[in-house]
């Protein structure tokens, strides 16, 4: 007999579940980014605990941000040096590495290591005080949970993270300038004067916004994947290991759409 | 009427098709021990959980000073709640804040007091629990027992007119068993509290409840005082005072 629908329904319909399995959690975190936008608007603030998890959130990752930074600023200037060196223009090191590390490497990089290292963290956290009840002991006293642990996180992260970018950018343009010494003496002026003439508005600013939606980004995930662990230690690394996998493709997708609306802009 | 703080009526609550309570009745007298003895995976977290809801039941009505939990908004949840105090099961004390902070932590939700009433009513929780030198530990440095006893303090320190105790003595030597069970009663006797206690340590039981309840398969069994309890003829009962 012949089919009446080309398509195979059967093996189409042992699909859904995967889809379906998508859009549900695509909903329920749009639902999650827009509580945390109802709650963090709504007063009482939690300046104090937002404070705590700022500085948390900093010293945490702030030495690994440092090393990475510094071997990216030297490895990409060795690297660069010899194509450089074909066209006679070794001049124009530093301000290459400088633009390539400010515009994209620096931001990047960063946020990855941060989905990494404070992502995680969150992600295991949160899921752990939500498998031995301290979530639920929050709410029973009164306090709002979602405010007081999820809504300071957040913006802890978002705050923070184009402070370590920036921090990483520096650290990075050393590492480059000690790149740069290994072959040739350049003077510490002449590098950095080299480094600032060359970089503008349009390679800075851009490149400093996208790394609050890059914080956002991760923060935002890494608690939704904690406050939704299932029961159990099993939810726990589930909920970090989550945390670091969709925050890190979070920080590329987030990089793909800013990047094309700065070439819109110019 | 007046003296009934909790009622509950025909509670039912499934998760999936694992249906849990299948039709619970219980009321709860102002200043009165209830106990709640079960299995153990009986659905007793389920039910004091459905009490502060921190989980919808799916049909019946439960009743907190005459408020049904059904017909109030989150603000009006928040007012009930703030009169109850809540012990779990694994203490859940705040991993990152220390033994004081913890204590410290249900005040927010009040009017902020000034430090020297905060100080004073942390020390008396903990003298309560006999526990003062504790005050500036990590949660990670204590005993199961001395947790479970910071986690009574914490859920004190707001003298709530309910508390709501799942499994006090669970997991903890007779002696800190009974002890904790002492307290308890200290604690109706001190500030008139009206006190539900899930458990299955007979002991605990008999010392701090007036009244108790038996449930099985989602079914309230048995209800009575304890000396009614030794004496019933019912199976199920039978083979749990044993
Ligand atoms: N959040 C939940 N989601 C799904 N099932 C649940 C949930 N909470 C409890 N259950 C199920 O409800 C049943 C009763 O659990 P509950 O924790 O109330 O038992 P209990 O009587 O407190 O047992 P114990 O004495 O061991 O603490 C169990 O079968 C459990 O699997
Ligand atoms: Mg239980």
């Amino acid at each position: 007999m012949k089919r009446l629908i080309p398509i195979d329904i059967e093996t189409n319909l042992n699909r859904i579940p995967l889809l379906s399995g998508f859009f549900n959690a695509v909903s329920k975190l749009t639902l999650f980014v827009l509580r945390f936008f109802k709650e963090a608007l709504k007063p009482p603030y939690e300046f104090s605990e937002l404070a705590k998890q700022s500085y948390q959130v900093g010293n945490r990752s702030f030495a690994l941000i440092a090393i990475t930074a510094f071997i990216m600023g030297l490895v990409l200037t060795i690297q660069s040096r010899p194509v450089l060196a074909e066209f006679g223009a070794t001049s124009w090191l530093p301000s290459m590495v400088a633009v390539s590390i400010v515009r994209e490497i620096g931001p990047v990089i960063t946020a990855v290591i941060f989905a990494g290292k404070v992502g995680s963290g969150i992600g295991a956290e949160l899921a752990s005080m939500k498998v031995t009840e301290q979530i639920d002991a929050m709410e029973v006293s009164g306090i709002n949970p979602f405010k007081y642990v999820v809504v300071t996180r957040v913006i802890a992260t978002t705050l923070m993270l184009p402070v370590l970018v920036a921090f990483a950018d520096a650290v990075a343009l050393y590492g480059s300038y000690f790149g740069a010494n290994l072959k040739e003496v350049v003077s510490f002026h002449l590098f950095f004067s080299e480094v600032f003439g060359k970089l503008d508005f349009s390679d800075v600013f851009p490149a400093f916004i996208k790394t609050f939606f890059f914080g956002f980004s991760i923060g935002i995930i890494s608690c939704y994947t904690g406050y939704n662990a299932g029961n159990g230690t099993e939810g726990v690394g589930k909920a970090a290991n989550a945390a670091v996998v969709f925050g890190s493709l979070l920080v590329f997708l987030v990089d793909m759409i800013a990047v094309q609306i700065t070439s819109l802009f110019t | 009427m007046e003296d009934i703080v909790v009622k509950i009526e025909h509670l039912k609550k499934s998760f999936g098709n694992n249906h849990v309570l299948a039709d619970i009745n219980l009321q709860v007298k102002k200043g009165e021990n209830l106990a709640i003895l079960g299995k153990s995976g009986t659905g007793k977290s389920v039910l004091i959980k459905c009490l502060v809801g921190l989980l919808n039941a799916d049909e019946g009505e439960i009743s907190i000073f005459g408020k049904s939990l059904a017909d109030i908004d989150e603000n009006g949840l928040n007012e009930v709640r703030k009169k109850i105090g809540f012990v779990f099961q694994s203490a859940a004390l705040y991993d990152s804040l220390s033994v004081r902070e913890n204590l410290e932590f249900p005040l927010r939700a009040q009017p902020a007091k000034p430090q020297h009433e905060v100080d004073a009513l942390v020390e008396e929780v903990l003298q309560n629990v006999d526990l003062k030198d504790a005050i500036d530990k990590m949660p990670s440095e204590l005993s199961g027992g001395m947790r479970k006893r910071i986690g009574l303090a914490r859920s004190l320190i707001l003298r709530p007119d309910i508390m709501l105790y799942d499994e006090p003595t669970t997991g903890l030597d007779p002696i800190t068993s009974k002890e904790i069970s002492k307290l308890i009663l200290d604690m109706q006797h001190k500030y008139k509290t009206t006190s539900v206690i899930i458990t299955h340590d007979i002991e605990c039981a008999h010392i701090t409840a007036n009244r108790l309840a038996i449930i099985d398969k989602g079914l309230c069994v048995a209800e009575g005082t304890f000396d009614e309890m030794i004496k019933s003829e019912d199976k199920f009962v039978k083979a749990f005072f044993k």
